[in-house]
């Protein structure tokens, strides 16, 4: 495994806040979200030496993106304390047992050299993306919650892109400019579509 | 500036054209809103007039800037080649959805423009970027933000889960396509390294990810509930876009795919991969004609003609896996489009004028309208693509490289089924006028927009039915793709090596 210093911790950081994205509600899994993003975009762009503008591009697009479709009256200092509170995280965890043993199946398949080119690839960008598509996929199949499902395709789609890093490297500047508005894509339809049919529902 | 520089500005402008008139149309549509250029009550007429001569703009540019060495441009490190048929449809797309949003006109009709702008921008471009498949993932999220803005106009929970299942299926098959250039660029090195699988077996699994997202884009079996959603609910210009013309694009680019791939590699790929796209193929089509046959209102009738269109897709990709070289199965795909887009518009004219989309309504609306029963009677030519040419032509040459006989004949009886709903829909027009009928006024001959409609729709069914030889420009084989390579290993030495002596 060539799991150099930051990429592990990373991993790890990336696959448990994709977990609370997917299990959690409010503003845990916003929270989840936006940092599984950002850990995500740092293991995929691999910024060591000059600045990637694909990294700076993705970080861009999808912090607009999530501060518009953020749920109106989530940032409140009293909200945060509650709902970010260890008790409630590992609570929330320990309630989706499913989730949490995909994700490790994910790191111990991802962390394994498979067949194919993969055996060059690397290890912990693999891992983490095998985790995330785990996590994230299962979800899209069956989850009848729009708004968690919506998360849910953004964490698969971060996973499908760590895989395909490992193996390529980062991607070329336009196709991480078009990938970048097109996660923003995602996760703005989703949050709008989510929103019309809660409040069809209710109606 | 030199002359050199304004050469490469000059290509820059030419390779980009509908991207630059898409971004134009941000900030003109706008400002012709603004009460400066006229009342506020007319500004969704000025938006939708200056939405409509931007894409004449943007189709008129494309054809003229063309596909040619001039109008290839390198922008950085990426080199954007414009090909034979993302220009065709750009050209094309823009000529049918100017029609199409003038005749559906309506508070919404401008920013219809604008999605069918940027609709066009993206098919021109992913079909320009030759960058291994992602373009597949632009097109791909391109139609869901196409149909997340479509679908914004009222809050409508069905037009909204409509969206959501197209979200969905997106991002499944987003997986597929990594799946399918993973294996695709492992092909290479399993010809040198006994290690690897086959290239047969690599290739089988790249062509059946390549064709899983052709499905899942074009709502081929088993992801037709798609299609049906988003013609029932979104839209005609969004539904169109979204459901039609993107998934052409995509299925350009897979066929594509799928034909060099199989081109490659010296055994047959074969197994399972050509029987279950037959299959897809086949039970798409069916599903499509007898749903077409069952249904009463408009709207879903169009959608289940969308899923047969779909078929063809599945069939056409079993083609090109069989016989890489034949050009039949891209020849299907733009005129394809072009006949769904004259059932659009027919639609949207229909319900434009009687405000009802119930066929049992409708009962006598040709006698009523005359104008739009020439928009069907195109349709019609352009579904059985009359009279019999190379449209029909590469339609059996994709059945006979597809599959088998029965195949071939389940096929032949589901594009018949898919004429007679159609047909079912010309005839109603005939029958004994309904009251929503009797109450509309007929349409004057004299009205400009009725004269656009006639000659437009009888070009658009022309050009489907292969009149003009215009189906051959889409089925040019695209730029291929730099071949994507895995990194190299890392070289540097572990700490615990040894020297050898």
């Amino acid at each position: 495994m060539n799991i150099t210093g930051f990429e592990l911790p990373l991993m790890l950081l990336v696959t448990v806040n994709a977990m609370l994205a997917v299990t959690t509600a409010r503003r845990t899994a916003w929270v989840g979200l936006g940092l599984m993003i950002i850990f995500a975009a740092l293991l995929e762009f691999h910024p060591t030496g000059s600045i990637s503008y694909g990294l700076i591009a993705r970080l861009a697009a999808l912090g607009l993106a999530l501060l518009i479709a953020m749920p109106d009256g989530i940032f409140t200092t009293a909200g945060f304390r509650s709902d970010l509170a260890p008790r409630q995280i590992v609570a929330a965890l320990v309630a989706h047992p499913v989730v949490a043993a995909s994700a490790v199946a994910g790191l111990l398949l991802g962390s394994i050299p498979l067949a194919l080119p993969i055996e060059t690839s690397n290890a912990a960008v693999r891992a983490a993306g095998i985790a995330l598509l785990m996590i994230g996929v299962p979800p899209l199949l069956t989850s009848r919650y729009v708004e968690a499902t919506s998360r849910a395709a953004l964490v698969a789609i971060s996973g499908t892109l760590l895989l395909r890093a490992s193996i390529f490297g980062a991607l070329e500047p336009i196709a991480a400019l078009a990938f970048s508005a097109g996660l923003a894509t995602v996760l703005i339809v989703g949050a709008r579509v989510a929103s019309t049919i809660a409040a069809g529902d209710e109606s | 500036m030199s002359s050199v520089e304004i050469t490469q500005t000059m290509a820059i402008v030419r390779a980009i054209f509908p991207l630059l008139v898409a971004l134009a149309s941000l900030g003109i549509l706008p400002l012709m809103r603004h009460r400066a250029f006229g009342a506020e009550k007319d500004a969704g007429d000025r938006a939708a007039r200056a939405a409509i001569s931007l894409l004449v703009l943007s189709a008129l540019g494309t054809l003229l800037a063309g596909a040619s060495y001039a109008s290839t441009a390198q922008i950085g490190q990426t080199l954007i080649d414009p090909s034979e048929p993302g220009r065709l449809m750009a050209v094309l797309g823009g000529l049918v959805f100017a029609l199409i949003v003038a005749i559906g006109e309506g508070r919404r009709a401008g920013v219809m423009g604008q999605l069918a702008l940027f609709g066009i921008a993206g098919i021109d471009s992913a079909l320009a970027l030759p960058i291994g498949l992602a373009p597949i993932a632009i097109l791909l999220f391109t139609g869901l933000a196409i149909g997340g803005v479509a679908a914004g106009g009222k809050d409508d929970p069905a037009r909204a889960r409509a969206v959501f299942r197209d979200l969905r299926t997106i991002t499944l098959l987003l997986p597929a396509v990594v799946i399918a250039e993973i294996l695709r660029s492992t092909i290479s090195l399993s010809t040198t390294d006994a290690a690897y699988a086959t290239p047969t077996s690599l290739g089988a699994g790249a062509v059946l990810a390549l064709s899983l997202a052709a499905l899942g884009a074009s709502g081929a079996f088993p992801f037709h509930n798609r299609l049906v959603r988003i013609f029932e609910s979104l839209p005609i210009v969004g539904s169109l876009m979204v459901g039609v013309w993107i998934p052409t694009a995509i299925s350009l680019i897979v066929i594509g795919e799928i034909a060099t791939i199989a081109n490659g590699i010296t055994e047959p790929i074969g197994g399972a991969v050509v029987p279950a796209l037959v299959l897809a193929g086949v039970v798409t089509i069916l599903f499509g004609a007898i749903s077409a046959l069952l249904h009463d209102d408009i709207g879903e009738i169009i959608g289940f003609l969308a899923v047969g269109n779909a078929g063809w897709i599945a069939l056409a990709a079993a083609a090109a896996v069989n016989t890489p070289a034949d050009p039949s199965s891209r020849l299907l795909a733009v005129p394809g489009a072009l006949t769904m887009s004259l059932f659009g518009l027919w639609l949207i004219a229909l319900r434009r004028r009687y405000g009802t989309t119930s066929l049992l309504a409708l009962s006598g609306w040709a006698r009523k309208t005359g104008a739009i029963m020439v928009v069907m009677i195109g349709a019609l030519i352009a579904l059985v693509a009359l009279p019999p040419g190379v449209i029909i032509g590469a339609r059996l040459t994709v059945l006979a490289n597809a599959g088998g006989p029965l195949a071939g004949l389940l096929s032949v009886i589901g594009q018949l089924a898919l004429i007679a709903a159609a047909l079912r829909l010309f005839v109603t027009g005939f029958t004994e006028q309904s009251s929503t009928v009797k109450r509309t006024q007929p349409l004057r001959a004299n009205n400009p927009l009725t004269v656009a409609l006639l000659v437009g729709a009888l070009a658009i069914g022309a050009g489907a039915a292969g009149w003009f030889s215009v189906e051959i420009g889409g089925s040019t084989p695209l730029t291929p793709p730099a071949s994507s390579s895995p990194l190299p290993p890392d070289v540097s030495p572990s700490p615990d090596a040894t020297v050898a002596p």
